[in-house]
């Protein structure tokens, strides 16, 4: 049986690592005594796998896990025994069953979206994000198989705004998953670039994941919400 | 405290994990309900705390008083030092992330020597003063416990009080004399003087230490009336009835020993001459498989933990071990929580129990025969024959192990040229009995790891009298291995000599080092157990600013009469034992197993009818 996962991750655990995450799920799991099925061979491991990757200190309201059980669990069953054992800031928000031919998760989502709130005003910052969005392309330096390369972001960047109450928060869309990868903190370093004292350590306050899509029939949805 | 600034620079440094607390079993409390605030400290990083047992232990025990809240605080990596200094931050808990100056009581466990510079940065980082002497009413005590407090004298001048033994009750004594003398409103001396007529409490400020005109200890007496001459150390009797937490904090990042640790037995009856734990933890007292299995399955129930090793100073001596471990895996089989062994010695070690252990998932293969030459394995008294290694080596080749860890020890007392040879026979010998199994059975790829540690004499063991090979000497034994290890299936390590040295000093040091330990500090030295902090020039210079000859502490031979700067502690095992059991040592007599029969160590004395 298949179940895909919705959770989030809080404030309080933000500084975990992919990996210690992977271990924190698989240790609820066995203290929630939910049957999770293994691979085969020498060093079987648990089949759960992350939809994306999720970066030590930012937080999510919309984080999904593909899970297979080896004994069928009512997916309301699931969330309820799960979150009776979770650490707290990591409550299991939703669980669904899926059709094992379904995709994976990895593989389907392809956009995400993200607050990312910086440390105090940064002045002309409205007039920033315009000339950013007004440049033809973007290009950063990325290590790839060839050695460093100039590669254009400006495609992956679907919505980028200000927040219309709090003018140190930006909200953006951005490409995800396996095609092409943008981070948040990328596009907040091109568009601070033209400040002379843009410390990027300094001036990002927090960044918090709250959404993830999948492109479905001409439109962008929430894992969840597709049928399967 | 700014704890939002703190909170952006755990994201500024490596691994914030160790930080950041809020794992799953940690415990919450209001701190303003509790009438006592613990700061459990380890003078380490996070990762290497964890992992050890004792903490674990008396973090759930304290946390059963509704009146106190224990919270946990480790060494702050250099980086994380370094971003707290410079925004004027100071060392704080993990559970609430308070100063730690505002609790009651700070706890170091003391775990290895090398770890001292580390409770001195952790004591300035957090603000309180350094030296008990300067130390006023609002600040905490500092306390700790621990195998090094055996022998606490080189931190004399700065902790307040010293556990010595089992802490599981003491802790809980002093901390019911601490509600009675906050009542009262007395002095922090009213308070030491209240704590030290708890057994195995020592107030080091209430001792006077003389010298005489060669610069040895000439006297240790109480400078006040009603302190003990002697403190004895204290023993929990029945460890069915002790604590054993039921649950254990489960953190994010991966830890040293990131498993449930089931504490199977404490103590040691083989009498290795160089061990130090083999002696002071006496006697042996084992938990009941019953025990054992309730607390394995609430372990595993409430932590969700993939691993379970059984601990103890030497496991395979477990009445019931093969009944245990037969029985732990097939409980948690389908659960898929793997069992794993570690002090393996070679004599005890059945084919059998190899094919169970490797039933759920493969563990690395351990053997520690310490010396080369069986003669030199007979001066300290390690009961193990070329023999019992090879017949276990060939059991394991034939099993599909080919991986084999070798654990010597260099530079024991009466070590010749020989036996440094015999160390890389016994390589060859493990090499050719892996050639003699059948090519069928055995795995590819033969892998042997010879590793060898530099003696340091330790304080209540028979080689207390023993000088250690200078730091010179040590490093020509370690190149003539090198030579002679020179095969492609084997990897040979060794460890500094100049940290063994290091050891050495303040394993049997006396209250004059915390001088130069200071000036060490201050020099900045910590994590001396790290090879990248680690610096023996900084160390000597300290040590000639504090006036202070260290090769008199390492490599001096003591007199037969000499006091040592530790003999008013009583571990249990009289001297004058150690003393025969190093005489027999020197003519190569070996002492047999004192289940067999009693050696007559001493410990009966303070621990009637455990042994």
């Amino acid at each position: 049986m298949r179940l895909f996962i919705r959770y989030a991750r809080e404030e309080r655990v933000k500084y975990i690592s992919h990996l210690d995450l992977m271990r924190t799920f698989q240790r609820a799991l066995r203290r929630a005594r939910i049957p999770v099925a293994y691979s085969e061979g020498f060093n079987p491991h648990p089949r759960l796998a992350f939809a994306s990757a999720l970066a030590v200190g930012v937080t999510s309201s919309d984080e999904y896990m593909d899970i297979i059980l080896e004994e069928p669990v009512a997916p309301e069953e699931f969330a309820a025994r799960m979150n009776f054992v979770m650490p707290m800031g990591l409550p299991i928000l939703d669980a669904v069953q899926v059709d094992e031919k379904v995709p994976s998760l990895m593989s389907m989502i392809e956009r995400a979206s993200y607050q990312v709130e910086l440390s105090g005003t940064v002045p002309g910052l409205k007039q920033m994000v315009e000339d950013f969005l007004s440049r033809p392309a973007v290009e950063i330096e990325k290590q790839g198989k060839k050695g460093l390369q100039l590669v254009d972001i400006k495609p992956g960047i679907y919505m980028l705004r200000l927040d219309d109450e709090n003018g140190s928060i930006l909200h953006m869309l951005l490409q995800t998953g396996s095609k092409g990868n943008i981070r948040p903190e990328t596009v907040v370093q091109e568009i601070l670039r033209q400040q002379s004292n843009g410390g990027l350590e300094d001036g990002l306050l927090h960044i918090h994941r709250d959404g993830q899509y999948i492109y479905k029939e001409g439109e962008w949805v929430s894992p969840l919400a597709l049928k399967y | 405290m700014d704890k939002t600034l703190l909170d952006r620079l755990m994201g500024q440094v490596s691994k914030p994990a160790r930080y950041m607390g809020n794992e799953y079993n940690m415990v919450e409390k209001d701190p303003s309900k509790v009438s006592i605030r613990f700061a459990f400290a380890f003078p380490d990083v996070y990762e290497v705390g964890m992992s050890h047992l004792g903490m674990k232990i008396l973090y759930h025990l304290i946390n059963e008083r509704e009146d106190t809240y224990c919270e946990r605080v480790f060494a702050p990596w250099t980086d994380m030092e370094e971003k707290l200094r410079q925004h004027r931050l100071p060392l704080f808990s993990l559970e609430t992330r308070d100063p730690v100056s505002s609790f009651d009581f700070i706890g170091f466990t003391l775990q290895y020597e090398m770890s001292y510079t580390n409770i001195l940065n952790m004591l300035d980082l957090a603000g309180v003063p350094l030296r008990s002497r300067d130390r006023s009413a609002s600040d905490p005590f500092v306390i700790v416990g621990g195998p090094c407090a055996y022998n606490p004298e080189p931190l004399a001048e700065f902790v307040d009080l010293v556990v010595l033994g089992e802490g599981e009750e003491t802790i809980n004594e002093i901390l019911d004399a601490y509600l009675e003398w906050k009542d009262e409103k007395g002095s922090r001396e009213d308070f030491l003087l209240r704590a030290s007529r708890i057994p195995g409490v020592y107030i080091p400020a209430f001792y006077d230490v003389e010298y005489d005109s060669k610069g040895r200890v000439a006297s240790v007496k109480p400078n006040r009336s009603g302190v003990p001459e002697r403190i004895v150390k204290r023993i929990i009797p029945d460890l069915d009835k002790a604590y054993y937490p039921k649950t254990l904090v489960v953190p994010y990042m991966e830890i040293v020993h990131d498993r449930i640790m089931l504490e199977i037995f404490r103590g040691c009856t083989r009498g290795c001459r160089f061990c130090q734990a083999g002696m002071i933890y006496r006697p042996v007292r084992e938990r009941s498989m019953d025990k054992l299995l309730e607390l394995a399955e609430n372990l595993v129930g409430n932590t969700g933990y993939e691993e379970m090793s059984l601990a103890s100073l030497s496991t395979s001596d477990y009445s019931e071990l093969e009944n245990l471990a037969r029985e732990l895996m097939a409980r948690f089989e389908k659960s898929r929580v793997s069992l794993s062994l570690p002090s393996m010695r070679v004599d005890s070690f059945a084919k059998e129990f190899i094919e169970q252990v490797q039933k759920v998932r493969k563990t690395g293969l351990t053997f520690a025969p310490e010396a080369g030459t069986q003669r030199l394995r007979d001066v300290i008294n390690k009961g193990v024959t070329e023999e019992d290694l090879a017949a276990s080596v060939i059991d394991a080749f034939e099993s599909g192990w080919n991986t084999v860890k070798l654990y010597f020890m260099i530079g024991l007392p009466t070590e010749t040229d020989e036996d440094l040879d015999g160390i890389a026979a016994l390589a060859r010998r493990v090499a050719d009995c892996y050639y003699s199994v059948d090519r069928e059975k055995r795995q590819k790829g033969l892998k042997i790891t010879v590793s060898t540690s530099s003696f340091v004499p330790k304080p209540f063991t028979p080689f207390q009298w023993e000088p250690q090979d200078t730091m010179e000497v040590l490093r020509e034994k370690q190149q003539k291995l090198q030579k002679h290890l020179r095969m492609k299936q084997v990897n040979y390590n060794w460890h500094d000599p100049e940290v063994s040295f290091l050891e050495a000093v303040f394993a049997r040091g006396d209250r004059r080092l915390g001088e130069a330990l200071y000036k060490a500090w201050e020099k900045g030295a910590r994590f001396d157990g790290w090879a990248e902090h680690f610096s023996i020039d900084r160390w000597m210079e300290a040590f000639e600013d504090a006036g202070i000859a260290p090769a008199e502490y390492a490599n001096r031979r003591r007199e037969h009469d000499e006091i040592m700067p530790w003999d008013h502690i009583d571990t249990g095992v009289t001297k004058a034992y150690l003393w025969k059991e190093y005489q027999r040592a020197l003519k190569g007599e070996t002492t047999p197993d004192c289940r067999l029969d009693c050696t007559g160590c001493g410990v009966r004395r303070i621990g009637e009818g455990l042994c």
